[in-house]
């Protein structure tokens, strides 16, 4: 399809001529169609989370309401939820209201699932973001030295250290974290969640161990693929030896040609972690007691409520859907060959 | 990488015979997590049988909270009185069984779907694919979590809902790796000779994806044990009383500050074999896919 339209001349182009067709239409289409591409996954996505969660056999309302309710009290609280309508009419249901910017309430203490969304989103978002940017912060350095000496004595190290990293699962890193520095040294706490507008200090010092827990695998993971990519590049690309003959140092070759060059692949990876990450606080905020998105999804899962259920898998995979859309932008915005390219 | 070592060294020894040293390190690479994933099946499969190990359930409260070394039990005893080596092999043999397992499921089912909709190409193709696209946009520890709850915790339930996200993984591998097969002169020989569909994708694709697919269900037996004991550390996996490593991990994780080596023992134990089916994967990767 591609292939046909970039042989027709393109509206846009011929109306703003060369700088127009260069600057905008290549890279506007790509996103367009990318966009377009998210959708049905999207929509897909919410229809099998409903499928998925329908095949649950308890009763929710039975589930809530304890062994003690009526028939007539059951049948009353699924007319209010729906739960008495059928699937595809309930999945419509959701559709609309999702889309109205409505999504149900949370059965258990019946509050809005907008608001409480909104309560909780800012904890796993800083999370998040304190993770990659402690694991690419650290990561960056680590690989570009080892990348300059491969086969040195660091080199050799930091391959080893990200290799055992890449094995800790990180609830395991998660635990002994707390046993060392909150059970042994007793310098951070384990538990616990300090606002950030209540304490900033406070704030950080909480998610240090949960920041660390997630960022640690991770920072082995790019150390690896970064340290593994600038090596290829420094032995066999032509560019780095033209910089070579053109005198130029070799730490400047290392940082200006071949980590601008792997760049490309690391933002690949990090897009892709995205959606695996926000997936992995679940399992942190538990053993950390954030109260974020995650600790949200298990209260749901274990209080059988499909509403939260439902909203949080959809969002955690509109997230990830989201991040790899973004990337595959990001990319055709720095890389012209994939503007023009094939695809 | 494995290339790029023997070169470095090469510059640093010029003398001292680096291609035997490469050699050398080759074949520690590959040996040492062969023997070290050997050892673990055997010890976690044949152990329960050969070994005079207590049982891993139903143990004396009055015994609990044992040091290691103690009388009878070498790792020492949980807070219910378990002995721990016992339930650390007897949890090594469901985390096992459960990896294994998925990876069969999800190179036999993930394979044959890559593989066909490759073949078969076409709109077949683009539906598959966009299939998979879906299960693929689900963060996969999340899936699971729902897929679990909602069959409720068993064995077989963690299977079922760990091959869940392993197959449309394996698939995309199939397809690519057929994708590339589908332009080779003996593929369309075999057309030519008039091979049926299933006969070509059985006797020609499937011997030539399978050792890549072999080597990608190694590096993800560490995944799959890593979030099999999440499901069981969230008591979604395999159920209580019975031992696994997620669920043992757990269980000391109530009592961190006095008895820290309960979660060390089971921690130690995943970290190992996970390095070791990871180690494997890469040495294989890179010898099969000529790297």
């Amino acid at each position: 399809m591609s292939a046909v339209s970039g042989l027709l001349p393109t509206r846009s182009g011929s109306g703003l001529g060369r700088l127009g067709r260069v600057a905008g239409s290549p890279l506007l289409r790509l996103i367009v169609k990318r966009v377009l591409l998210a959708i049905p996954i999207l929509l897909g996505v919410s229809v099998l989370t409903f499928w998925v969660l329908s095949l649950i056999p308890g009763d929710p309302a039975r589930a809530m309401l304890g062994m003690n309710a009526t028939d007539q009290q059951v049948a009353t609280l699924r007319h209010e939820y729906h739960l008495d309508e059928s699937g595809p009419h309930r999945y419509l249901d959701w559709l609309t209201s999702a889309l109205h910017g409505d999504l149900g309430t949370f059965m258990v203490s019946s509050q809005s699932m907008t608001s409480m969304l909104g309560d909780r989103w800012p904890v796993t978002f800083e999370l998040v973001i304190l993770a990659f940017v402690v694991s690419l912060g650290l990561a960056v350095p680590v690989a570009l030295l080892a990348a300059r000496w491969p086969g040195s004595v660091f080199d050799r190290i930091s391959m080893l250290c990200s290799v055992t990293g890449l094995a800790v699962a990180n609830y395991v890193l998660a635990l002994l974290l707390a046993i060392v520095f909150a059970v042994e040294l007793g310098v951070l706490p384990s538990i616990g969640y300090v606002s950030l507008s209540h304490s900033i200090v406070g704030n950080l010092k909480s998610m240090v161990l949960p920041t660390l827990a997630i960022a640690i695998p991770l920072f082995c993971f790019y150390t690896r693929f970064l340290r593994g990519d600038i090596v290829d590049q420094m032995q066999s690309e032509d560019y780095v030896d033209t910089a070579r003959a053109k005198g130029i140092g070799p730490w400047r070759i290392l940082w200006m040609h071949a980590f601008r060059n792997s760049s490309f692949g690391l933002i690949t990876i990090v897009g892709l972690n995205v959606g695996t990450l926000v997936g992995g606080t679940v399992i942190i905020e538990q053993i950390f007691a954030l109260p974020g998105l995650g600790q949200l999804l298990l209260q749901g899962i274990n209080t059988r409520d499909t509403v939260v259920v439902q909203d949080l898998v959809i969002l955690f995979a509109a997230i990830a859907v989201l991040a790899n859309l973004l990337v595959d932008v990001l990319y055709a915005v720095l890389d012209p060959r994939i503007r023009y390219g094939s695809r | 990488m494995a290339v790029v070592d023997a070169s470095s060294a090469q510059l640093e020894t010029v003398a001292l015979a680096p291609v035997r040293r490469g050699v050398w390190l080759d074949r520690i690479r590959t040996w040492v997590p062969a023997g070290v994933v050997v050892l673990l099946l055997v010890v976690c499969f044949l152990g329960p049988t050969l070994l005079p190990l207590p049982k891993p359930t139903g143990g004396n409260v009055l015994d609990s909270g044992l040091g290691p070394f103690s009388s009878g039990h070498l790792l020492g005893t949980d807070s219910n009185g378990n002995d721990i080596l016992s339930r650390l092999i007897y949890g090594g043999r469901s985390s096992l069984f459960v990896g294994i397992t998925v990876n069969l499921v999800g190179i036999v089912v993930g394979g044959t779907i890559g593989a066909i909709s490759a073949y078969v190409g076409g709109i077949v193709d683009t539906l598959i694919m966009r299939g998979l696209d879906i299960l693929i946009a689900f963060p996969s520890l999340v899936l699971t979590l729902a897929v679990a709850q909602s069959l409720g915790p068993s064995t077989r339930n963690t299977i079922f809902a760990l091959a869940f996200f392993s197959i449309p993984a394996v698939a995309r591998i199939a397809r690519s790796s057929t994708l590339r097969l589908r332009e080779m002169p003996f593929m369309q020989a075999a057309q030519l000779c008039g091979s049926p569909g299933w006969r070509i994708l059985l006797r020609h694709v499937a011997p030539n994806i399978g050792p890549q697919l072999i080597s990608f269900a190694a590096l993800g037996m560490g995944i799959v044990i890593v979030t099999e004991g999440a499901l069981s550390f969230l008591g979604l996996g395999i159920p209580a009383p019975a031992p696994s490593w997620g669920n043992m991990i757990f269980d000391g994780q109530q009592s961190l500050s006095a008895t820290p080596l309960e979660v060390i023992w089971p921690s130690l134990a995943l970290l190992i074999t996970v390095l070791a089916f990871n180690q494997l994967g890469e040495t294989l990767r890179a010898r099969w896919s000529g790297r």
